[in-house]
């Protein structure tokens, strides 16, 4: 039989263990809302009994261990679906940003005012000789114009903001590896392995946070540190205790001098610019250097078509002076004999060819010089009508930039172009935002505090610790009565 | 079986329900306001590019009546050209007569020679007139040199060309909106001094008079007669060209109310649609509102003591 001493101790592991595990709820319910928490458990067990002949005797309870409810293969999918899911929106946000005006199907858009140009060309087939609708044209041509620009320009600064955004986030990447890299360090160095809690929330938390930043795939190694690397495979970013820093330069052979993103991982660099999938950085770059891109080379193309075609068709003419027309459109440097530069080819999707576009200065200046006769004559206007003629078809000239389409069937395949696309990374995010939310949910039934639970909990550990209380005060009464009153 | 269902878990999945519902109906009620069923190309691409294909064809369809408008602004002042000068031949034929006439005697023809000389003048002038700062009879040359011109009583040459000029009116049809002036004051291409050069009738006509010489008076009165008959040709072919212009201004307008049709059916907002959308959307956000503020009001700390 244990002697009271033993039970005193019995008494005392009890109060002990419930206050511990109290401190457990409290830990709980004081991070609630702490975002990465998981909830955290006292795991008691019965001491080893104490054997006295055959009779097995319990000697109390222990707090064997302080355990995190956490199911780390859900917490990997949530980090690679996040990235996915900033990846789409990011993308989305920025398609968005454009499609309205680029997609302007009104009088002002840009289908409209080339539609306006070509009107005019049929309205000075009426009147070759007047002098206003020959300065109309003029007018026409250069809202055209600024109209193309004005959407090009607008493309370019979603490219700029996109690549402006490049170097805060590698910078914010490049913290966060750092401390997922200190966190990992804790992590193996832990006395019995899983009982870092703490570290591993919080490690969880920053890796949430680098998920939307940037693709990646996370592996969970043997000592529970996480192997970190970008989506596409192509760079590590963390591996146990170390991270590797993303660096963003200038560089010359990108667009405008735009960002290339390298990975420096030790004495190799490898260029990653094209391999981040996902997260903003992916979405923000893939929005840089290919999905914008592609609609500028449309614009480029559009403009490429147009202006040879007029050309090639304005020098076949004769202007109100029965000369021979010259070029109605220049593009900074002379043209060649497809109506454009020689340096803008098919090859290099037109590359410039709207901005560069103006209508050609001695034209402008002298609307005279518009070559709407098809002889040289004042009154013929063949050539104007085949100039108008010209948007039915895109032009056919061989010579020139053949198109294959009319103008506003090639910009109405642009504008179907961007909302596609829009209309893609919408339902990608919102089916990403679901998958999120819905594996969130998992993980929050697993790992969230209730505070219902925590509650009960609470009064279960309170009821526990005052039962406790209550007997060692009626051991205490015992030993009162052996040592005080037994004998008097 | 029993779940464990967080009030945090249930918050941030109805915040998620009450944005995406907050989005449609922000969409709507833009809908609603602009009257547009596409706000944005990604609401529906393809009916975005249709929109515009039918916007192009609309745009298209306005300039070729304009076109139109304008052919008929240089039709109708030609035509009254041609109907001046009919009058004016017409007047001539009778003074014709009367010069044949037995009791006319030679004062009466000289006396007549005054009115021919005028009316000579007054064709020369129409055959030279200008519309919208066009020479309306010298085929291209629309700018000048003045297509007729000649002395006073010597034959009268024509110094434009022979050119037509043509408006596109559709995209595969055209009209001519001239005619070259030999061809209405010739008779036709080279006619100068023919039978048929209105001209040459009117100075024969007048010579024959001053001459008192019957037989080129009845020689200049057969002249008028085939120069009416050719000038009455091209007034009727002015007026067929008009009529048909207004024909084709009919069907286009015609054609370009059922296009716009055609593009409001995929533009416009269907109103009861929306608004009953937007309607239900309202209750739902009501509703959300209301039970994500009750949710959080009662947990198990209330009744602990």
């Amino acid at each position: 039989m244990p002697g009271l001493n033993a039970s005193l101790f019995l008494g005392l592991s009890g109060l002990q263990a419930q206050q511990s595990a109290l401190n457990v709820v409290g830990h709980n319910i004081a991070n609630v809302n702490t975002p990465g928490y998981s909830r955290q458990r006292a795991d008691l067990t019965a001491n080893q009994a104490l054997i006295q002949g055959q009779v097995y005797f319990g000697t109390g309870v222990t707090l064997n261990a302080v355990q995190g409810l956490r199911d780390r293969f859900l917490d990997l999918q949530i980090y690679r679906e996040t990235s996915r899911q900033e990846g789409a929106s990011e993308r989305y946000t920025g398609i968005e940003a454009v499609s309205t005006s680029l997609g302007d199907t009104t009088s002002s858009g840009i289908a409209a005012q080339i539609q306006a140009f070509f009107q005019g060309f049929q309205e000075l087939s009426a009147r070759p000789e007047d002098s206003a609708l020959r300065t109309n044209l003029i007018g026409k041509a250069n809202t055209m114009i600024s109209g193309m620009q004005a959407r090009y320009r607008m493309l370019n600064d979603q490219r700029d903001n996109a690549n402006q955004a490049v170097t805060s986030l590698v910078t914010e990447v490049n913290t966060l590896t750092k401390q997922i890299a200190d966190l990992n360090r804790e992590i193996t160095g832990e006395l019995v392995p899983g009982s870092n809690n703490d570290a591993r929330d919080q490690r969880k938390s920053l890796t949430d946070k680098l998920s939307t930043l940037v693709g990646i795939s996370v592996f969970e190694g043997s000592h529970g540190e996480y192997q970190i690397t970008l989506d596409s495979g192509l760079a590590v970013l963390v591996s146990g205790q170390t991270s590797f820093d993303l660096k963003a330069t200038p560089d010359a052979t990108l667009d405008n001098n735009y960002y290339r993103v390298d990975s420096l991982m030790g004495t190799t660099t490898v260029n990653v610019t094209a391999d981040i999938r996902d997260g903003q950085l992916g979405g923000k770059l893939d929005l840089r250097d290919r999905i914008l891109v592609d609609f500028q080379q449309q614009l480029d193309t559009l403009a490429a078509g147009l202006a040879s075609q007029v050309n090639l068709q304005h020098r076949a003419g004769f202007d109100l002076n029965g000369v021979a027309g010259q070029d109605f459109f220049l593009s900074g440097v002379a043209n060649g004999a497809n109506g454009i530069p020689a340096l803008m080819t098919a090859a290099n999707a037109y590359k410039g060819m709207v901005n560069a576009l103006t209508v050609n200065a001695a034209v402008a200046g002298n609307p005279k010089l518009i070559a709407a006769g098809g002889i040289a004559a004042a009154g013929d206007n063949a050539n104007a009508k085949r100039l108008a003629n010209l948007q039915l078809d895109g032009g056919v000239n061989a010579a020139g930039v053949v198109l294959g389409a009319s103008y506003s069937s090639v910009v109405g395949t642009l504008i179907n172009d961007v909302g596609t696309t829009a209309q893609t990374w919408e339902a990608q995010t919102t089916a990403q935002e679901n998958l999120v939310s819905a594996l969130q949910a998992q993980r929050d039934r697993l790992s969230g505090v209730d505070l219902d639970e925590e509650a009960a909990n609470m009064m279960i550990l309170q009821r526990g610790y005052q039962a406790s209380a209550r007997f060692l005060s009626v051991i205490n009464q015992l030993t009162d009565q052996l040592v005080n009153e037994f004998g008097k | 079986m029993s779940v464990r269902t967080l009030a945090t878990t249930q918050q941030r999945q109805t915040l998620l329900a009450l944005q995406r519902t907050k989005e449609r109906m922000a969409a709507n009620q833009t809908r609603i306001s602009t009257g547009n069923r596409i706000t944005r190309p990604s609401d529906d691409p393809t009916a975005a590019a249709l929109i515009l294909d039918f916007g192009n064809s609309i745009h298209a369809n306005e300039q070729y009546l304009k076109q139109a408008d304008s052919a008929l602004s240089f039709l109708k002042p030609t035509e009254d050209v041609v109907t001046a000068a009919i009058d004016q031949t017409i007047r001539l034929q009778e003074l014709a007569q009367r010069g044949l006439s037995p009791t006319a005697g030679a004062t009466g023809r000289a006396a007549m020679v005054a009115e021919v000389d005028s009316i000579r003048t007054s064709l020369l002038s129409l055959a030279n007139t200008q519309s919208q700062g066009k020479y309306m009879f010298g085929g291209t040359a629309t700018l000048g040199p003045q297509p007729f011109s000649g002395p006073a009583a010597g034959p009268i040459t024509y110094n434009g060309d022979d050119n037509t000029i043509s408006l596109d009116v559709t995209s595969t049809s055209s009209v001519n909106i001239n005619i070259p002036g030999q061809l209405v004051f010739f008779g036709s291409i080279g006619g100068q001094g023919s039978n048929t050069d209105l001209f040459q009738a009117v100075t024969d006509l007048r010579d024959g008079l001053a001459a008192d010489n019957t037989a080129t008076i009845q020689a200049a009165y057969d002249h008028l007669k085939l120069a009416l008959s050719n000038l009455n040709q091209h007034q009727a072919d002015l007026g067929g060209r008009q009529a048909g212009l207004l024909n084709l201004k009919d069907m286009v307008s015609g054609f370009n109310v059922t296009l716009q049709d055609l593009q409001n059916t995929q533009q416009d907002t269907d109103y009861p649609q929306a608004i009953a959308d937007y309607n239900t959307d309202q209750i739902i956000q009501q509703a959300t509102l209301n039970t994500m503020a009750r949710s959080n009001q009662t947990n198990l700390f209330d009744y602990l003591g």
